[in-house]
């Protein structure tokens, strides 16, 4: 063989860049559809929802309803008006409760504790509570879960 | 001819000559492995901890249903009528609880031992990931008997990986199912905890004793020189130490003296395991009602110095919520740990003290977690 022919790369190496940017190429190909049929869908609100009817909401009273799947606190002040707030602690989530003997809202998991109107007054979370949207219409407590 | 020796010729003839076995115990006699120190059966008894949760967990997926509606009946039913059904989830939960408390002990015996200093990167990170998902595991498990507690924290801990830099928002959608804490949470853990993560840490656990083989556990810390200042001629003279303990006075063979001492630890977790699936409760609480408050909803014990840090943390640290900033600082240490064989490359003897003083604090914030 003369020392003046071209030099190849060997059929081995060629075999393997082959195999190996095949393989590169088809897991990122792959990767994309895998992580977009892994990625849920966000959907979108159901609109306002009825949480129940002026009768069982005596004034001065606290409930837990959901709304779009989410707790929601409904209050009725002693004025007959209604309020309603996210039940999401605006720290980590947890749901909060309404504590009569001291008459606020208060989360469990990490001591935060807000007013009666939602406002955050101790403890860890950073914000007052979600208010959503309240109207009453024909007797039926509708809350809309976009506030 | 007793009948011990047909038996005998079937175990030292047929079947050795079909598996090799001659060849494989010769191999594995040959690796050494340290003499002395319950620390070096930890990782082995971590290995043999998560098949028998993979063995019970086996068990226990064929009664339980994945939705929220059936969920926890199907629990309640697995303990309550199911033939022996609340020793076999006695045992899944405290294997569960064992396993993480070994994964810990684990990581901090090679960080205090100074193990994962060069060339042992590579097992150090494959034992790292395993670790996570072996938190992972535990997490996703706890969701699944979907109590109030369990919903609690499904929503806690979701959106503490909101929180996480980068990633956050997708790893919250991805463990939540969607925006919100629903049956697609509990489905995703379902499927998290029964295929996912298993296979995942099988294919790291089997990684890391891959790693481990190709560079065997360091010389036990008291034997070697480790406290001059990194400089080429010691890197140099890193390069050069034997990789796996030399003393024949201070080493054992791997096959069968060690595995047998090793086996004889996983007799002992085994029994340890068992009794407390008999004798110690684990109560299952009431089927979630995402209405009530999260009253009582304690995370796991190897959350709890995480959840004394969240808990008493002000709202706002440095002008960032306060959440978002011990999630990030938490990320950040993380990195570091992952980072550790690169930064301290000789192993350095503060390591071994940091060790201790991190493991002394989160005994600390996971007792006052509990007052």
């Amino acid at each position: 063989m003369s020392n003046d022919e071209p030099k190849s790369p060997p059929r081995r190496d060629f075999l393997g860049i082959a195999v190996g940017g095949s393989a590169t190429v088809f897991a990122v190909a792959a990767g994309y559809p895998v992580a977009r049929f892994i990625e849920p869908r966000t959907r979108p609100p159901s609109g306002p929802t009825v949480v129940g009817k002026v009768l069982e909401f005596p004034p001065g009273t606290v409930k837990s309803v959901m709304v779009d799947e989410r707790p929601v606190l409904v209050v009725r002040a002693a004025d007959g008006q209604f309020r309603a707030f996210s039940a999401l602690c605006s720290h980590l989530q947890c749901v909060v409760g309404y504590a009569p003997e001291r008459n606020q809202i208060e989360c469990p998991c990490h001591r935060g504790v807000y007013s009666m109107d939602g406002q955050n007054i101790g403890g860890p979370p950073p914000r007052p509570l979600e208010e959503l949207q309240v109207s009453v219409n024909e007797g039926a407590i509708i809350v809309s879960s976009v506030g | 001819m007793n009948a011990e020796q047909p038996r005998k010729r079937v175990r030292e003839g047929w079947l050795s000559d079909r598996l090799g076995w001659g060849g494989i115990s010769t191999a594995l006699a040959k690796h050494r492995a340290p003499r002395r120190g319950f620390v070096f059966y930890l990782g082995g008894i971590t290995l043999f901890l998560l098949l028998v949760q993979v063995l019970s967990g086996v068990l226990l997926v064929l009664y339980y249903k994945p939705d929220s509606t059936n969920a926890h009946a199907s629990v309640e039913r697995i303990v309550g009528e199911i033939p022996y059904g609340d020793l076999i989830r006695g045992v899944h939960v405290w294997a569960s609880d064992f396993f993480v408390a070994c994964l810990v002990a684990h990581l901090f015996t090679i960080v205090i031992r100074r193990s994962y200093k060069p060339p042992h990167e590579l097992t150090w990170l494959s034992g790292l990931v395993s670790l996570v998902i072996g938190i992972g595991m535990a997490f996703t498990g706890a969701i699944l008997p979907w109590s109030q507690k369990a919903y609690a924290q499904a929503r806690v801990g979701s959106e503490i990986a909101h929180n996480i830099p980068l990633i956050g928002g997708w790893m919250h959608r991805l463990l939540r199912g969607g925006q919100e804490v629903t049956s697609n949470t509990l489905s995703n853990a379902y499927g998290f905890h029964v295929a996912v993560l298993p296979a995942t840490v099988t294919l790291l656990v089997g990684l890391h004793l891959f790693f481990l083989s190709r560079k065997p556990a360091p010389v036990p810390v008291s034997e070697q020189v480790v406290d001059e200042e990194p400089g080429a001629q010691g890197e140099a003279d890193a390069a050069k130490a034997p990789a796996a303990p030399v003393d024949d006075d201070d080493t054992i063979p791997l096959y069968p003296d060690f595995l047998y001492r090793q086996a004889v630890a996983w007799v002992g977790v085994l029994v340890a395991v068992l009794t407390l699936a008999i004798f110690a409760d684990r109560p299952l609480g009431e089927a979630a009602d995402p209405r009530l408050s999260s009253t009582g909803a304690q995370p796991p014990w190897y959350f709890l110095p995480f959840h004394q840090i969240i808990r008493s943390s002000p709202r706002e640290l440095l002008g960032i919520d306060g959440a978002k900033f011990i999630v990030g600082a938490t990320c950040f240490l993380g990195a570091l740990v992952v980072a550790l064989p690169f930064l301290d490359r000789k192993g350095s003897k503060l390591m071994a003290w940091a060790g201790w003083i991190v493991l002394f604090v989160l005994f600390l914030l996971a007792t006052s977690a509990l007052s």
